[in-house]
């Protein structure tokens, strides 16, 4: 059977969107609406909203190229109708324009203006549903908050099918992109906090605090880990309005941090360089992860240096790999990562330099043992 | 027009299965229009207490039932709206093949998809309902109350690929009031104990030709125009129709079968019956030929389709 294919329009909108979209857009699964499947012209978008993704089914027909897409929302969002107009009579010749209006396949931009329209209105959806909530503390809320620059909400359904309302706020107005150095990171960099609000029962008097909690995407960790962030607490009787300004103050504090550690690394490699020689392999960016080429005698070996968010205050962590040793599958045999050897914050770059070299000294005779004795087993 | 809801929605055995029957041969989605009717069914309340008369009496008249008698699809999509979803009353108005069946929703069959209305389903079935000009009274009613199409019934089929071929469907009936979609059961009226039912609200789908049928006045009053050329030539006309529908069943060979000449008469019938079967054969051997034609016409379709996507 030949090999399942993207029709080359189809394929080209869908590359043009992944590649071009500011949102990390990502794609589930392909799979085929015809009876012999062999044209992929369905497929699962996973569209980052809120802090999480919504699953959207995008329907394409191999048959009829030049058809537009028909999309196919989540399962709970029957009442989710973006272009519908209300009150829409029989003299509808003059409809609003929208993407799927004059939808031309030949060009690739289609998809992406169709998904991030479709988005827009979902996001004044979700936003209208928060509205209708009958709470008076969220009401107030979303009150103070809704001017705030790209912030989203939307319902939840929380355990025991008691309805809760979702933010995502976004932190600091900081261009964290632009304080790196030669940032390779494709999209932009935000903290988000999202916070979760219990619709609220009436009979409480006080109302429960939120569920808090940072989240940043997984790049992010290359420069600043968002787990290290204590968040302050949530006095009772306190609002969004009120707890965020003090949270941005830390975080930003803590993220002017981060990146000046990054500078403090590349000295710190850079120190180490008169002791083990340049170095074979470096991080150049973020400076989290150095190798170096070292012998012993005639045995030669390579040291990884693994260097923390948190660094000089938590030690480096080091692996030394063997270039003359190597396992039945031909892997070359590799140490523990060791991170309690003598070490203080408090020396100077050059001093701790100087002790990781004496510590190496002496572990690379016990993990030329090792290796020996590793190689002794396999025969 | 009125909101009421209906109570469900019948659809035959022989249409259902032809309708799953269209769906699976063709090699990819589907969509048409469905034809019916609505009847008013309202459920005998009998009871031996004298009713309250506090009780409305309009409950129990008002037991709508949509049912759908048959089904018209073309071999592509998105034949009478567009990418948008707005519904074209032309081309809506050239599908049906005549006045007498009426309109009351439509379909959409797509492999592998979720079992949910879609982005644009959603806005044909909205703007189907708003087709004022296709709506009709509903059978068996007290009040006149009218309907506009307002049905949709939806076929897809699960997603991972099953040895065993399962067609999944569900009915809405679209509320205008709401904008949403209410599920509706399904009732399959096979011909069965069952049926007696049914058998009330049975529509024949073949009726009696419209012949222009003018109620004369009193006997006693002259026709101006009765011996004109035109009316004779009409009169011809609907007289060939008539005998036409009637072909072998005259009143005069009718009235032999009863009586002493029954006996006799047997093999007038099974000639009779001859030349009806010689009839369907022939009827048949064309719709096999012109669907042969329709066949390669569409493949030649599809050949053409694919080299505009450049997927040869």
């Amino acid at each position: 059977m030949a090999a399942d294919t993207v029709p080359p329009l189809i394929a080209a909108q869908l590359n043009y969107l992944l590649t071009h979209s500011p949102l990390s857009i990502k794609v589930d699964q392909m799979w085929s609406g015809g009876k012999n499947h062999n044209f992929l012209d369905r497929f699962t978008l996973l569209i980052p909203f809120c802090l999480d993704y919504i699953r959207w089914d995008v329907i394409y027909n191999a048959q009829y190229p030049l058809a537009a897409p028909d999309i196919i929302f989540g399962p709970d969002d029957e009442n989710f109708h973006p272009f519908h107009v209300a009150g829409e009579g029989e003299g509808d010749a003059k409809s609003p324009k929208n993407s799927l209006s004059d939808w031309n396949n030949k060009d690739p931009s289609r998809l992406l203006s169709l998904i991030h329209e479709l988005r827009e209105h979902y996001m004044s959806y979700q936003r209208k549903r928060v509205g209708e909530v009958d709470d008076d503390r969220l009401k107030f809320e979303v009150s103070t908050i809704i001017s705030r620059e790209g912030i989203e909400m939307c319902m939840n359904s929380g355990v025991e099918k008691s309805e809760e309302v979702k933010f995502a706020v976004p932190l600091m107005d900081l261009d964290i992109n632009k304080m790196v150095l030669g940032c390779p990171w494709r999209h932009q960099q935000k903290i988000h906090l999202q916070v979760i609000f219990p619709v609220g029962r009436k009979y409480l008097s006080v109302p429960p605090a939120p569920r808090l909690k940072l989240v940043s995407s997984s790049e992010l960790k290359a420069l600043f880990s968002i787990e290290d962030v204590k968040l302050p607490p949530w006095l009772d009787g306190m609002c969004m309005a009120g707890y965020l300004p003090n949270l941005e103050e830390t975080l930003e504090e803590q993220v002017v941090e981060a990146v000046s550690f990054i500078d403090v690394r590349r000295r710190f490699i850079e120190a180490l360089a008169p002791l083990f020689g340049r170095p074979v392999e470096a991080d150049p960016i973020f400076c989290r992860k150095a190798t170096f080429l070292a012998a012993s005698g005639v045995f030669t070996f390579l040291v990884h240096f693994f260097l923390p968010t948190q660094f000089p205050k938590q030690q480096p962590a080091l692996m030394l790999q063997s270039s003359q040793h190597f396992s039945t599958q031909g892997i070359p045999i590799k140490s523990s990562q060791m991170a309690d050897y003598p070490w203080s914050p408090r020396w100077e770059l050059s001093q701790m330099a100087e002790r990781v070299f004496e510590f190496l000294a002496d572990e690379s005779l016990i993990f030329k043992k090792y290796c020996n004795e590793s190689q002794l087993q396999q025969h | 027009m009125d909101e009421l809801p209906l109570q469900k929605i019948a659809i035959s055995g022989p249409t259902l299965a032809s309708l799953i029957q269209r769906i699976s041969s063709s090699s990819g989605d589907v969509d048409g229009l469905l034809l019916g009717h609505v009847t008013n069914n309202p459920s005998s309340n009998l009871s031996d207490d004298d009713p309250s008369p506090s009780s409305p009496s309009s409950s129990a008249s008002t037991a709508l039932i949509a049912t759908i008698t048959s089904f018209i699809s073309s071999s592509s999509t998105s034949t009478f709206y567009d990418f948008t979803g707005r519904v074209d009353a032309l081309s809506l108005r050239r599908l049906l093949p005549s006045s007498s069946l009426l309109l009351i929703g439509w379909f959409s069959a797509r492999r592998k998809t979720p079992l949910r209305p879609s982005l644009r389903e959603f806005s044909v079935t909205s703007s189907l309902s708003t087709k004022s000009q296709f709506s009709f009274p509903v059978q068996n009613s007290l009040t006149s109350i009218n309907f506009s199409p307002r049905l949709f019934l939806l076929f897809t089929t699960p997603f991972s690929d099953q040895i065993i071929h399962t067609h999944e469907y569900r009915a809405y009936q679209f509320r205008v009031s709401s904008n949403s979609f209410e599920p509706k059961s399904i009732d399959i009226v096979n011909i069965g104990p069952a049926f007696r039912g049914h058998y009330g609200s049975f529509c024949p789908n073949s009726p009696f030709p419209a012949l222009a049928c003018e109620m004369r006045g009193s006997p006693m009053a002259e026709d101006k125009d009765e011996g004109s050329l035109n009316y004779t030539s009409r009169v011809a006309k609907d007289q060939r129709e008539l005998d036409m529908c009637a072909e072998g069943f005259e009143i005069g060979s009718l009235s032999r079968l009863m009586g002493s000449e029954a006996a006799n008469y047997t093999a007038g019938l099974e000639d009779l019956y001859e030349k009806m079967l010689a009839k369907l054969e022939s009827l048949a051997r064309l719709v096999e030929k012109s669907s042969a034609k329709v066949l390669e016409q569409e493949s030649h379709n599809m050949k053409l389709r694919y080299k505009a996507a450049g997927l040869d």
